[in-house]
């Protein structure tokens, strides 16, 4: 399936709950809402023709105003890959877990919990485990948050 | 005399410096006599937080940190990172850097493949193929060393191209290491493939099923040992990977044993595709790329891109704003992220001498779990 192809038949079976982003260019980056995020991936992944099999990654982006999750999927026997992206505000922020649909999305969902304070709805074992046990300083990734002993290093011109 | 004892399950950390662990990582053990109930991996001891490092950093000076990602393989870091920003960035890379690049690639892989066979071996008590491995894995280092100065970390795949031209010496040193890797495998082969310890050892040991390996995010030679067929070089292919003849070994039963096949054989394959590159490269103008200059902005945008590493899917997610000189956010993905997460499933109803048969098959570096 081409890009165009794709984009049609995600547009066309998911109306208005998807929607292809300005920054998808390179790749198809569909925005979906949080609320839909669990029937989506399920969706996506027993469909015939897409048939997404394959969670590559989750990452959470601090980008400053909001925070985003992305979802990269791939599909192992029709060979097609694509991304979706949820956006939140910092109050707040929850979503569900996907581990229902793809159970390795365990570990990932557990690293966005613990280095950007984003709660996971329905996830098992919330626990630390890139951090200390006693960790006590908060989420290390949030973009406002940085080292006691940190130095930034000189701007390049 | 029986009557009145008590049993309970008790637990059995094992690491986190077990020499087995290939890095720091803990298992924390629940076992009913000798028999594993539950494992549960703890890790976090090599987190380095090379993600939030590349936020601070220009996007040139992010390819230094990938490579302490997977040390083993910092040739495929550099790769999937340069991918990504030169997609956002469209940038072209010249064909002749292309074939270095794949030439680089697949030698690391080999060399990767060597440390794992090597580590195997010596995680089930065998120390001699530790040796064997280990000088030939010091050719491909001489050659590396060569070309880009480091044996370990190499800094070499850059964006927009690579950091330097070959030397002269380097193709008939990679031409006199190709004409015999083939027989040094066999001396391999012949040193563990049919040694009745080796195949007990491994045979019906951790099978993984093909469902459980897809829903678990399991990728590469791990996944490819249970029977599915799926290597990024053929299937979304990137570089100039669809140039080169080459196989895709699969095994169907997904234990140990079958893993260390397909890795056996993976290494012969890489051989072939170098044989293949080395030959085309002659016929190609010299020219090794623009590297970007450190005030370099890609345009606003998102991608991830993947490669196939020795040790499966290893991806990076990166994100620009178009406005700054740095990454809004660099997410990194290594295929021992999800080999590890596995672990639990595999050991369930394994003596403890098995899990150490079971982590070194899957071929799990810890750097890479962590970042």
């Amino acid at each position: 399936m081409t890009f165009e192809e794709l984009t049609t038949y995600l547009t066309e079976k998911f109306g208005d709950k998807l929607e292809l982003l300005e920054t998808g260019k390179f790749e198809p980056f569909f925005l979906i809402k949080k609320e839909n995020l669990v029937e989506i991936c399920e969706a996506v992944k027993t469909d015939d023709k897409l048939l997404m099999d394959f969670l590559c990654n989750i990452g959470a982006v601090d980008t400053g105003e909001k925070f985003e999750i992305v979802y990269n999927l791939a599909s192992i026997k029709k060979h097609i890959r694509f991304d979706l992206k949820l956006v939140m505000e910092y109050k707040g922020a929850e979503v569900d877990s996907v581990m229902s649909v793809w159970i390795g999305a365990n570990w990932f969902e557990r690293e966005i919990w613990e280095l950007y304070g984003i709660n996971i709805n329905n996830h098992p074992n919330l626990k630390r485990f890139l951090l200390p046990d006693e960790w006590d300083q908060g989420h290390p990734m949030l973009k406002n948050w940085d080292a006691p002993d940190f130095k930034r290093m000189p701007e390049v011109e | 005399m029986t009557e009145g004892l008590r049993t309970e399950e008790f637990q059995v950390n094992m690491g986190p410096h077990h020499p087995s662990t290939h890095g720091v990582c803990r298992f924390i053990l629940t076992m009913d006599g000798e028999v594993i109930v539950r494992a549960e991996p703890v890790i976090g001891y090599l987190h380095r937080s090379l993600e939030k490092i590349c936020e601070n950093r220009t996007y040139a000076q992010c390819i230094p940190v990938m490579d302490r990602f997977e040390y083993c393989t910092s040739m495929s870091c550099n790769e999937v990172f340069s991918l990504a920003v030169e997609k956002m960035a469209g940038i072209e890379v010249p064909e002749y850097a292309e074939y270095l690049r794949v030439i680089m690639l697949e030698l690391n892989r080999i060399a990767s493949h060597m440390i794992w066979y090597g580590t195997t071996a010596l995680d089930l008590g065998a120390i001699t193929p530790f040796l064997y491995s280990f000088r030939e894995r010091e050719d491909i280092l001489d050659m590396f060393e060569m070309t880009c100065g480091q044996r370990l970390t190499y800094n070499y795949i850059r964006i927009g191209g690579v950091s330097r031209d070959i030397p002269p010496e380097f193709i008939p040193k990679c031409k006199e290491f190709l004409a015999t890797v083939d027989h040094k495998i066999d001396d391999y082969e012949r040193m563990l493939t049919e040694n009745p310890i080796f195949m007990v050892r491994n045979k019906d040991v951790g099978n993984l099923s093909p469902e459980l390996a897809i829903a678990y995010g399991v990728s590469g030679p791990s996944l490819r040992a249970s029977g599915v067929k799926y290597d990024l070089r053929r299937d979304d292919p990137y570089s100039i990977y669809d140039r080169f003849k080459f196989d895709i070994p699969i095994c169907h039963n997904g234990d140990c044993y079958d893993r260390y096949v397909i890795r056996i054989k993976e290494m012969r394959e890489s051989a072939k595709i170098v044989r293949q590159a080395i030959e085309q490269i002659v016929d190609v103008e010299p020219n090794t790329g623009k590297m970007v200059k450190a005030n370099f902005k890609p345009a606003k945008g998102e991608v991830y891109s993947r490669i196939e590493n020795s040790r499966g899917e290893m991806g990076v997610y990166v994100q620009s704003t178009g406005d700054t000189k740095k990454p809004l956010r660099v997410k990194m993905r290594g295929g021992s992220f999800n080999q590890l997460q596995v672990m639990p499933e595999l050991v369930k109803g394994v003596k403890i001498a098995d899990v150490v048969a079971i982590m070194a098959s899957l071929d799990i570096i810890l750097p890479e779990v962590d970042r």
